[in-house]
């Protein structure tokens, strides 16, 4: 031991403190403002929160539960439930995970701490902010430390908030390999290179697992479920989860509407995650989906369905019914199946191989496909009524409409021109093409039209023109088509309304005459265009295709069975919940039923039909 | 001079020597040799016992103890970027029964009597083996791999309300 | 205290034994020591944990790496910062994640702010042990400060949860470094009011000196760490050893004492503090720009390659470890700390306490820095 002993009596300096002001403050008369960062009760606010339960997942304590709020809207299609989160403030330790998983944005944490009540009850508590529970927070001069509690708090007093360079979750979305626009106009290369294993994996990492985009989705796939499987390397379960909803991956993971990626929780502040793109990885990445799905047909019941129309509702409920043992034939007018998929969405986007590895598929579970047949020719509708047990209606829209105007008859179809490239012998373009129609069909003519151009007048200057009476905010066809027209370098026209094919003394088309549209909808929302007559514009043109819709085509059915055949205001053929029309044993869905007129929203319509079918067969 | 993974592979058979990161040896031995291997590695300079440890692995059926060792000095100073050795041997879980480590490190006393009550593995030799932490006797030592925590929390505490999976 | 047993030894020197449970006002935090003693000298001691086991090794098996933060750092409320520090370096070593260098400076910001929170708090349990309540409430106040920065930090007080595979939670908020120093200054101007008061005054020479010796050998031999190694001259901590973070990016020294008594290490606790400050300018000074958080993948998918790994840290009161092992899930499938107070506190003390007097078994204990959460975690 060293040192020398110091004095007893050092300690007395300490006396000096005596007379200096205490570093204490006077609680609760003076009080220490928290920091801004500060972790205390939570805010919410109920307009940005989707109620996707992801704040649920993440509390390590099980304090937050989703409680139902019934007067708050649902909107599924928006990816908005009427769930939000409920606190227990028992539980809670204020760590704040629940805000930085919050991809909403939504929840944050304010610098209030303190709460009062002799009632426990009230630790249990669903949390708003200032904007929807305002008298609940309060200014400086009215608030009273002595009576804080969760309903008597500060007004602006946020504290620890979300911050996006810091958050549990990912925005950006793993870009998708695409063909460049100067060189995919040239030709019908498939745009949409695909995902590789490790970018597909790394786009499913991204997926919160809230299940929003399954409520979305109009047949309700196992979106979590597949999209988790790809992330764990397991591309057969992947596919098996598709298939219990959905036996079109290959043609779905391409042109599907992907109603599930508006609904995305990630997508309210950044990308949603890239679902379609995801099962179309799925699809391309197995060659046999016989081997990965290992399912048999049910067995026989010793009934049989006949399907009118192999588009994708036909070809889905041939799939379901098969699986339930029932005998299948469909019947179609094109030599082969797709339907509207087959001749409609061009080769850069839907090759013919893609529809092709679904349909195989189908086939091999033992569906009897007459193709190049047309029903109410060559065959009569009655016919399969009497020789099937049921019949199901998947014709879709398959009449294209024209403008009526001047000269209407010098102007191509969209939906002709589309089958004739795709699976006829294709047709001639002009050096400048005029497409009439803002919707996505217009968008697939155009393009396409571009691509002819581009290979029928090699080393030329082309160009494309798209007119639509909708202006730019209202256009009909999807904001990507939109967006990838324009790459190719497609004019737009948009508020202009066709008038008049002008044509040249020899009968040749010289262009389009269109006045300025004032409005498309009437004050009733009804779609009701009103033109500024005085205000024309010539546009140039030797081809105009007319994309203006199509419609269904009842022809086939006698004018004596149409007559019981039942529509809806909107002139769409009336089902009831099991799928089955006013007709008896005849069954329908896809276009000719539901309004928002896609594959996805076709093959919900099968399953429903399916489990119809299977109800009415079996005499439940 | 050789380096520590040579001297032990050299020195024991059937013993698996494994860099697994920067830093980190892992050795492997039989539950036979792991007393001398034990002393062995402390006659090294691996005299810092610094944790033993114990996992449950249930699929194979096996208990696996970890002993980590690390050095004070080196030749006498304290040196760095120092290794540490991550010693692991492995005992059946319908057997769990190994020979105490006490008698080479003075440390493992407490551990020892830790992964008794938390594991039920008997350390033959041990000083005394009674519990360390726990109040209540518990039939399953509680860290097994099979032991369900809610599940025993909900008989044991009828009054605290059962959460949701 | 409590008499629970006599033993007849026959004259005068009965052996009583005595429990120096945690409701004793002696004790500081939920830990008992069984006394063997005769006259008032110890005979034997029994170190009794377990009243504060709150079985977090195994909740962590059950909850992902994400939710395990909030967990981690409450195994030690007295120095949370080395926990969230031990466990974001083992699942980054497990997982591969990489931290940026402004990254690594902040940590270690932090974790010296911690370490020096934890010393004044381990200065207000030892004080008040001795019976100076004034150096107790000042060292008390001046923590408080240090939590001041932690809440303008992190949003937190204590539980902090910043440090993250990846990085950190949040940057350092507007003006940090001028407070960070300002606080740093004010507690550096007391330091010598804490001299006069307490470390140079005669009441703590007398109860600290030769109190409590462990010996370098005893220390080496018993899994001793920290103060108690480097009271004994021993220059070892794990931040030179098998440095961390940026400590070798730094200039700093190991703070020793040579007589390996309670008057050493508590010695050796203040020279700490005094080269944490140090510490702190210098990292300020060489604080690097850029990001301080590399993402990390979406927790609810967050699948950790199967493998185990050790890692340690100089916690303030000695080598904090962790064996964490995956078995390529998302939760651990086994944590296991190695924590300080472990030997310190069931082995070191049972030694020390013996042969020394009952009115020690306090100084003895919190000089050993022996802190009962985080043996019985």
């Amino acid at each position: 031991m060293s040192g020398k002993r110091p004095s007893i009596l050092n300690s007395l300096g300490a006396g000096k403190y005596l007379f200096r002001r205490p570093k204490t403050i006077k609680y609760p008369f003076e009080l220490k403002e928290p920091a801004p960062r500060y972790r205390g009760f939570h805010l919410n606010d109920w307009d940005a929160c989707t109620g996707c339960g992801n704040c649920e997942d993440i509390c390590p304590n099980e304090a937050i539960e989703m409680v139902e709020v019934p007067e708050l809207e649902e909107a599924p299609e928006e990816g908005r439930t009427n769930l939000r989160p409920q606190i227990n403030y028992g539980r809670c330790c204020f760590c704040g995970l629940c805000v930085d998983v919050c991809p909403a944005g939504a929840l944050r944490l304010s610098r209030d701490y303190l709460h009062i009540h002799f009632d426990t009850d009230t630790f249990t508590f669903i949390p708003k902010d200032q904007k929807s529970a305002g008298e609940k927070f309060l200014p400086e001069e009215e608030y009273s430390v002595l009576k804080a509690n969760l309903d008597h708090r500060r007004q602006d007093y946020e504290g620890f908030s979300q911050d996006l360079d810091f958050s549990l979750f990912r925005l950006d979305r793993v870009p998708m390999p695409q063909v460049p626009p100067e060189e995919r106009k040239l030709s019908f290369i498939e745009q949409v290179i695909g995902y590789t294993k490790e970018e597909a994996k790394g786009e499913a990492e991204r997926c919160l697992e809230c299940g929003l985009c399954e409520d979305a989705c109009p047949a309700g796939l196992n979106i979590v479920d597949y999209v988790g499987a790809i992330y764990e390397d397991d591309p057969d379960e992947s596919l098996r989860q598709i298939f219990k909803d959905n036996p079109l991956p290959s043609i779905c993971g391409r042109v599907c509407m992907k109603h599930c990626e508006d609904a995305c929780s990630l997508g309210k502040q950044g990308d949603p995650v890239a679902i379609r793109w995801l099962k179309r990885w799925t699809a391309d990445s197995i060659e046999d989906y016989k081997r990965s799905l290992e399912l048999t047909p049910g067995e026989d019941k010793g009934k049989k369905v006949g399907i009118v129309g192999a588009g994708p509702s036909g070809l889905s409920l041939a799939y379901f019914l098969r699986l339930k043992g029932y005998g299948v034939t469909v019947f179609d007018s094109l030599p082969g199946a797709g339907g509207a998929t087959r001749i409609g969405p061009p080769q850069y986007r839907l090759p013919l191989d893609a529809i092709e590895k679904d349909v195989n598929y189908i086939a091999s579970l033992g569906v009897e496909f007459r193709f190049c047949t047309t029903v109410g020719e060559d065959v009569s509708f009655e016919e399969i009524r009497d020789v099937y047990d049921a019949a199901y209606l998947a014709v879709g829209n398959s009449d294209p409409l024209s403008t009526g105007i001047e000269n209407a008859d010098k102007a191509h179809l969209a939906l002709d021109f589309l089958r004739s490239n795709k699976i006829g012998e294709g047709v001639e373009v002009g050096r400048e093409v005029v497409v009439i129609g803002g919707g996505n069909v217009a968008m697939d003519a155009a393009r396409e039209a571009l691509r002819l151009q581009h290979m029928q007048h090699p080393e030329t200057s082309v160009v494309t023109k798209t007119v639509s009476l909708e202006d730019w905010d209202e256009l009909p066809a999807t904001g990507e088509e939109v967006e990838e027209a324009r790459e190719e370098g497609i004019q737009f026209n948009p508020a202009w309304g066709p008038k008049k094919i002008e044509v040249d003394g020899d009968g040749r088309v010289k262009g389009l005459l269109c006045t300025k549209v004032k409005s498309v909808f009437d004050e009733d929302g009804r779609f009701n265009p009103s033109f500024d007559e005085d205000r024309e514009k010539f546009l140039e043109g030797d081809t105009i295709i007319e994309a203006i819709g199509q419609k269904p085509d009842f022809s086939f059915i006698s004018e004596e069975t149409f007559g019981k055949l039942e529509f809806t205001e909107r002139r769409k053929v009336r089902v009831n919940e099991n799928g089955m029309t006013s007709l008896p044993g005849v069954f329908a869905g896809g276009d000719i039923v539901n309004t928002n007129l896609d594959a996805v929203t076709a093959i919900a319509d099968a399953k429903v039909a399916s489990e119809g079918i299977d109800c009415y067969l079996s005499g439940k | 001079m050789s380096s520590i993974e040579e001297k032990i592979t050299a020195n024991f058979d059937g013993i698996e020597v494994r860099k697994i990161e920067e830093g980190r040896i892992e050795v492997k031995t039989k539950k036979e040799a792991l007393l001398s291997t034990l002393n062995f590695l402390k006659d090294e300079g691996y005299g810092h016992l610094g944790l033993v440890s114990c996992v449950d692995r249930i699929e194979e059926g096996i208990f696996e103890l970890v002993y980590i060792l690390s050095r004070y000095l080196v030749g006498g100073e304290v040196a760095v970027d120092q290794a540490s050795l991550i010693v692991k041997t492995e005992v059946p879980r319908g057997n769990p029964t190994l020979v105490t480590s006490v008698k080479v490190f003075e440390t493992a006393e407490p551990y020892e009597r830790e992964l008794h009550e938390m594991f039920g593995i008997v350390f033959s030799g041990h000083p005394r083996l009674t519990p360390l932490f726990l109040e209540r006797d518990i039939d399953l030592p509680p860290m097994r791999k099979d032991f369900d925590t809610r599940k025993y929390v909900e008989e044991e505490f009828e009054s605290i309300p059962p959460v949701e999976d | 205290m409590e008499i629970i047993s006599e033993k007849k030894k026959g004259g005068s020197s009965r052996e009583l034994e005595l429990y120096f449970g945690p409701q004793h006002l002696g004790m500081i935090g939920n830990f008992s020591i069984t006394l063997n003693v005769r006259g008032d000298r110890i005979v034997r001691a029994e170190a009794n944990p377990g009243y504060l086991h709150r079985g977090f090794e195994k909740l962590m098996e059950g909850r992902s790496w994400i939710q395990n933060f909030p967990l981690v750092c409450r195994v030690n409320v007295i120095e949370p910062g080395s926990m969230e520090m031990v466990y974001s370096t083992a699942v980054e070593n497990l997982a591969g994640v990489k931290v940026p260098p402004r990254g690594k400076y902040i940590r270690c910001i932090y974790l010296e702010l911690s370490r020096i929170a934890s010393h004044l708090f381990g200065l207000w349990a030892y004080s008040k042990t001795l019976g100076f309540e004034t150096v107790g409430g000042w060292a008390m106040y001046h923590r408080d400060l240090i939590l001041d920065l932690f809440e303008e930090l992190t949003g937190g007080r204590v539980y902090n949860i910043y440090i993250w595979p990846g990085g950190v939670r949040r940057d350092l908020p507007e003006g940090f470094e001028e407070r960070t120093k300002d606080v740093l200054h004010e507690i550096g101007e007391k330091v010598p009011d804490y001299n006069q008061t307490f470390f140079e005054n005669r009441l703590f020479h007398e109860r600290a000196r030769g109190v409590g010796v462990v010996s370098r050998e005893e220390a080496m031999n018993t899994g001793g760490t920290g103060q108690v190694l480097r009271a004994t001259g021993l220059e070892y901590d794990i931040r030179k050893v098998e440095p961390y973070g940026v400590y070798d990016e730094i200039d700093w020294d190991v703070p020793t004492r040579e007589d390996g008594d309670a008057y050493s290490r508590i010695m050796v606790v203040r020279d700490e503090m005094i080269e944490s400050v140090h510490a702190i300018f210098k990292l300020f000074d060489k604080l690097p720009g850029g990001p301080v958080y590399n993402k990390i993948p979406n927790p609810f998918k967050w699948n950790i390659p199967e493998g185990e790994t050790y890692v340690r840290l100089e916690s303030s009161r000695g080598e904090l470890g962790l064996y964490l092992a995956s078995d390529g899930g998302r939760k651990p499938y086994r944590a296991h700390f190695r924590t300080p107070s472990y030997p310190h506190g069931l082995t070191i003390l049972e030694k020390a306490l013996a042969g020394e007097s009952i009115s020690d078994t306090g100084n003895i204990m919190i000089s050993l820095y022996v802190t009962a959460p985080e043996i019985d975690r």
